[in-house]
């Protein structure tokens, strides 16, 4: 059996980790799926999902983390006028961070629950918000 | 708090669909971005400080026979929302009814201004159909937003958007309040010029095309302009406008912040100089 939910979060800042945790478990046992695995993934490139201890002293260094790797004034190429879209690029940071973050994650299903470790926490990594992003969650088994 | 002098509503939820959408795709030049409900709306206009946005439709009915948006569509969204929004009109002015659509969007739409694109819509801003309109925004005191400079959208000479072009109207209507948008970049000194010369003339700062919004700005602030111009000569004149959804408000006005500017300077760029050029609240 294989179930797909779209989750959907509108995000209020440029930068922002937004705990789906529980949006998670509850997709998991609201399935129906009993035992097999369940993958939480970004529907974006410039949005990751982040698995990581839910305090907030370790979101701060996550963030600083990756300001410091990815500075906003950095020279990118992503930074003109885009005719395609008929809009400028300029979010270079944002794709960036989110491909060192990577757009997905996985977890055990057991006895029709997420099987998370006990400091795991599930994040939404939002790096060019304000936006309404989307997180797919299918759960795959029996 | 800022105000936005220069927004296209297109993606807003309430007026966006399939099929105006692929006119929009064609005649103004855009593409891969969809809907945005109010809330995703808000949230990036809470997110940069921006209060109020001036949303700006088109009327195309002779050069591409349709809008970019419509006057009562504009309405439309200013009445569900009017703490967020101020709305103008445009009007084809090559359309014999000009005068009559412009009059019933000030009085019956309530359009605080007029929106109006020579490059797209292929007239000269001293061409004789322009004089009953500037004659219906002296007679209501609505200012009028002129496309100016670059325009990205297709099928638009841009020599109809110089501002030499645009001059001798300025000059012969001084009681009418005309900003040419996007700093006519890349005219900008003669941009300058004109705001010298005509203290009824007005500009806005959405001209990014070529680097990050940081970059944009600090070149428009300290190498196109003198580093000192704005503060010293245009303090009254220059406005802050994102061309969205072409540029992200927020990124725009933290580019500003970046430049430095005395607080003074930054609130009349970002608040007084629109409440000025909009006639009040």
């Amino acid at each position: 059996m294989v179930v797909l939910k779209k989750l959907s979060y509108l995000t209020s800042e440029a930068a922002q980790l937004v705990k789906i945790t529980d949006d998670v478990r509850r997709e998991v046992e609201a399935s129906g799926v009993s035992e097999g695995l369940v993958a939480v993934m970004s529907a974006h490139t410039t949005c990751g999902v982040i698995v990581n201890e839910g305090l907030p002293c370790v979101e701060r260094d996550l963030q600083e983390m990756l300001e410091r790797m990815v500075p906003l004034d950095a020279p990118y190429a992503h930074a003109h006028f885009l005719p395609s879209y008929g809009a400028t690029g300029n979010n270079s940071q944002g794709h960036l961070k989110q491909t060192l973050v990577g757009n997905s994650c996985m977890f055990p299903v057991t006895g029709g629950r997420a099987l998370l470790g006990g400091a795991q926490d599930v994040y939404l990594a939002e790096f060019d918000g304000p936006q309404r992003r989307t997180v797919y969650v299918e759960v795959m088994g029996e | 708090m800022a105000i936005d002098v220069n927004v296209h509503p297109l993606l807003y939820k309430s007026i966006y669909s399939e099929d105006d959408f692929a006119f929009w795709e064609r005649e103004f030049g855009m593409g891969h971005m969809g809907p945005m409900d109010y809330d995703e709306v808000f949230a990036e206009l809470d997110y940069g400080g921006i209060e109020k946005s001036v949303l700006l439709p088109l009327d195309l009915t002779t050069t591409a026979g349709g809008w970019i948006a419509t006057n009562e569509q504009v309405a439309g969204i200013v009445s569900d929302y009017p703490d967020r929004f101020v709305g103008f009109a445009s009007v084809d002015p090559n359309r014999p009814d000009a005068p009559e659509v412009l009059e019933c969007a000030f009085v019956e739409l309530g359009a605080r201004g007029l929106s109006l694109h020579p490059a797209k819509q292929r007239f000269w801003m001293t061409d004789a159909c322009m004089e009953p309109l500037f004659e219906l925004c002296q007679k209501y005191d609505r200012p009028m937003m002129v496309d100016a400079g670059l325009s990205w959208e297709p099928n638009a000479p841009t020599k109809y958007g110089h501002p030499l072009a645009i001059e001798e109207a300025i000059m012969t209507h001084p009681n009418v309040r005309v900003c040419l948008s996007h700093f006519a970049w890349p005219w900008v000194r003669e941009m300058v010029m004109l705001m010298l010369k005509y203290p009824n003339c007005y500009t806005e700062c959405s001209a990014l095309y070529l680097d990050s919004p940081e970059e944009s700005i600090n070149r428009l602030f300290t190498q196109d302009m003198g580093s000192r111009w704005f503060q010293r000569s245009l303090l009254h004149q220059v406005m802050f406008g994102s061309n969205t959804p072409r540029f992200r408000a927020f990124k725009l006005i933290r580019a500003i912040d970046a430049l430095g500017l005395p607080d003074y300077a930054r609130e009349t760029l970002l608040t007084a100089n629109a409440l000025e050029y909009l006639g009040g609240e």
